[in-house]
């Protein structure tokens, strides 16, 4: 039983604070970055404090899932501000404006900070990035995804995919051809958030190309989970959506009801915890870190 | 032909109102900000405020004193823009969720929840039973009532936004959820119970306390109302609640949603007398009055549908953009939604929503030209209107 937490992680007051400075003018870009480094500091002595066994950056620069890619490539722009499913967060939706797509160079330190130890990176999966945009998955992967992630050597790279479970005809196969060009370095996972996962499975969920599936536990029934489940499940029974605080006890008991499914499962977060402030994403993940412990002093 | 002018809510709290308010030290070009607004804006006594300014320390009535000359400045920056109907940009108000919760009993706060990009809400969790605190926008408008020269639109949060804007911690189950454990329509009769206690506990009296004081027009803020596609009729219905039998016109204002959404479901919205709705935001910038030319107001042909004939507050201006739209985009802008409309009496002209997010001087340009793109649009018409010779 593994934990971690991938996706974008809250800002805390103090980084908050600095970036409304930076909108008004009174502070450096320098301030900023020295404050978000202070952030990333404390983001991995919360993980490491609750004995995560894969590190991730939180995303903290990223002002949303999709913008240092698309800023970072030719023929994609950021549209009009798009609330995020159900939340009262907005993101600029990607579109195209030419076919000739292109990530022009690596994205900075900012967006991918090298992190010590095991660790994971977390990008938008291909079909989020082409929603809307009249650009096939395979297109983005080609193109921005994977020159994206090359040179970067995680343990784990999470796919964040938080349109397709809402949506009403998904193109699979789509995906499932992106995924496959996505396929042949680190393990993939992807990772359903926010959504009920349970249609997609008679779509061909568990067959996608990819090592990890990310299910979000709090929309999806157990049930849903095929028995002799054969890839990593990545059980997302942390409500990044909810201020309640969740019982390690029982995130436990509902791990081992997964662990009758699937022969390797994480816990993880159903989302990026950004839809909670930092004080109460930390105490969810120190929690998660409490139900994973639990979890293995009883497997010893 | 005359189209009435309004604009949305909020404005952003000038340098000195912002650092008075949290006891910071003012600079310079803090107090310069105040004298030259003042000037501009012609504010009457604004040296008296200058003065004031350069004091060390405020006592709480300075506090306050300070935040109704922004108040002042505020209604002048937007009356002198020229539109009709008018309020200050709620610069007493500290945002527009956390001001109504803050007079609220049943909320803890819950911390700060990113909006888009560098911009943050505060967020809290209702965890008790709710009720009104103390009616909170009756101070502010009885100030505005003595400094205001043109009528006062009041906008309040209305009450499905307030919901959905919160953590739940009260009305849904709080444990049994993992694993498909709770089903969706549990979650939506946890809404309701939630939404219909804001309306007849939080917002209903403070609408009673506002007409009381002599309130004209009343806009229902309810920039959360689409966040969820099938609660639309909740949305309705807390709105009937809130305002039903009152009397005093209501208005609501929507934005940055798939409107589509809300049809057919506000149809049974008909105390709600005008829509103001941002569609500049999804708009070309490009001239032009044909549909192909105004793709951000496709759907204001279902606004004009509707059976009880509400008018169409017509956001022309992106407030997240420090484009300024000239008078020509906003004059095509409106002759579009005249010529789907086919009566212009149901359009009004106003921004997207609230400009706190722009500088004074990109809101104030972007007032103007509102004003200025409605008057030609209103030449146009004329000149169309006119019999041949």
């Amino acid at each position: 039983m593994e934990a971690f937490v991938p996706g974008i992680y809250p800002r805390s007051e103090a980084l908050v604070q600095a970036t409304r400075d930076l909108d008004r003018g009174r502070t450096t870009p320098e301030a900023v970055d020295e404050q978000r480094r202070d952030d990333l500091e404390q983001f991995l002595a919360v993980q490491r404090s609750a004995e995560l066994d894969l590190l991730a950056g939180g995303m903290l620069a990223w002002q949303d899932l999709f913008r240092p890619l698309v800023e970072a490539s030719d023929g994609l722009e950021s549209g009009a501000l798009t609330r995020f499913l159900d939340t009262n967060t907005f993101y600029r939706a990607p579109h195209t404006t030419s076919e000739q797509l292109r990530l022009r160079a690596p994205l900075v330190d900012a967006y991918f900070p090298p992190l010590p130890d095991r660790n994971l990176v977390t990008v938008p999966s291909p079909f989020a990035c082409s929603l809307g945009t009249g650009t096939a998955p395979r297109v983005l992967a080609e193109h921005v995804l994977k020159p994206a992630l090359e040179g970067l050597t995680p343990e784990l790279i999470v796919l964040s995919e938080p349109f397709l479970a809402r949506s009403d005809n998904p193109d699979v196969d789509g995906l499932a051809e992106a995924l496959g060009v996505l396929h042949g370095g680190a393990p993939i996972a992807l990772w359903i958030t926010f959504g009920d996962a349970a249609p997609l499975f008679d779509r061909g969920l568990g067959t996608l190309p990819v090592d990890a599936i990310g299910i979000d536990f709090y929309s999806t029934s157990v049930d849903a989970v095929p028995s002799g489940f054969d890839k990593h499940l990545l059980a997302g029974v942390i409500d990044a959506r909810n201020s309640l605080l969740e019982h390690p006890r029982e995130i436990a008991e509902f791990a081992q009801r997964l662990e009758q499914r699937a022969e390797r499962v994480a816990l993880v977060p159903n989302g990026d915890l950004q839809y909670v402030s930092e004080p109460i994403a930390r105490e969810k993940v120190a929690r998660l870190g409490q139900a994973r412990s639990a979890l293995v002093k009883e497997a010893a | 032909m005359k189209f009435l002018t309004h604009e949305i809510g909020s404005l952003a709290k000038p340098p000195w109102h912002v650092k008075v308010s949290a006891g910071r030290k003012l600079l310079d070009t803090d107090i310069e900000h105040a004298r030259q607004w003042g000037g501009k804006l012609n504010v009457d006594g604004h040296e008296e405020l200058v003065e004031l300014l350069r004091s060390d320390d405020f006592s709480d009535s300075q506090v306050a004193e300070v935040a109704n000359w922004a108040s002042r400045y505020a209604l002048h920056l937007i009356e002198s823009a020229g539109l009709d109907w008018v309020y200050d940009g709620e610069q007493q108000r500290t945002e527009m969720y956390a001001w109504a919760i803050a007079h609220a009993n049943g909320f803890d706060s819950r911390g700060t929840v990113r909006s888009f990009d560098n911009k943050y809400y505060s967020k809290s969790a209702v965890t008790g039973p709710i009720s009104l605190a103390e009616p909170y926008h009756n101070a502010e408008f009885e100030f505005l009532k003595s400094a205001a020269q043109h009528k006062l639109k009041i906008p309040v949060t209305g009450a499905y936004t307030l919901a959905i804007w919160s953590y739940d911690e009260y009305y849904g189950p709080t444990q049994g959820r993992l694993g498909g454990g709770v089903g969706r329509r549990d979650e939506i009769q946890a809404r309701r119970a939630f939404a219909l206690d804001i309306a007849r506990n939080l917002i209903r009296p403070n609408l009673q306390a506002l007409i009381d004081l002599g309130a004209e027009w009343i806009q229902i803020d309810e920039p959360g109302a689409s966040t969820e596609e099938d609660e639309l009729e909740l949305f309705v219905e807390s709105f009937n609640v809130s305002v039903e039998g009152l009397d005093c016109t209501f208005s609501t204002h929507l934005c940055f949603s798939d409107y589509h959404l809300f049809f057919p479901a506000i149809e049974g919205m008909s105390e709600c007398r005008q829509y103001c709705v941002g569609f500049a935001n999804y708009d070309s910038r490009e001239l032009g009055t044909s549909a192909a030319d105004r793709p951000g107001y496709d759907v204001i042909s279902r606004f004009r549908d509707l059976p009880y004939e509400p008018a169409l507050g017509l956001g022309v201006l992106d407030i997240h953009t420090d484009f300024i739209e000239p008078p020509e985009l906003v004059r095509d802008r409106i002759l579009y939604a005249v010529d789907v409309f086919g009566d212009p009496a149901r359009i009004h002209v106003c921004p997207d929503c609230g400009l706190r997010t722009r500088s004074w001087d990109v809101a104030y340009e972007k007032l103007v030209n509102m004003v200025e793109g409605t008057k030609l649009a209103e030449e146009a018409l004329s000149h169309s209107l006119a019999p041949a010779r």
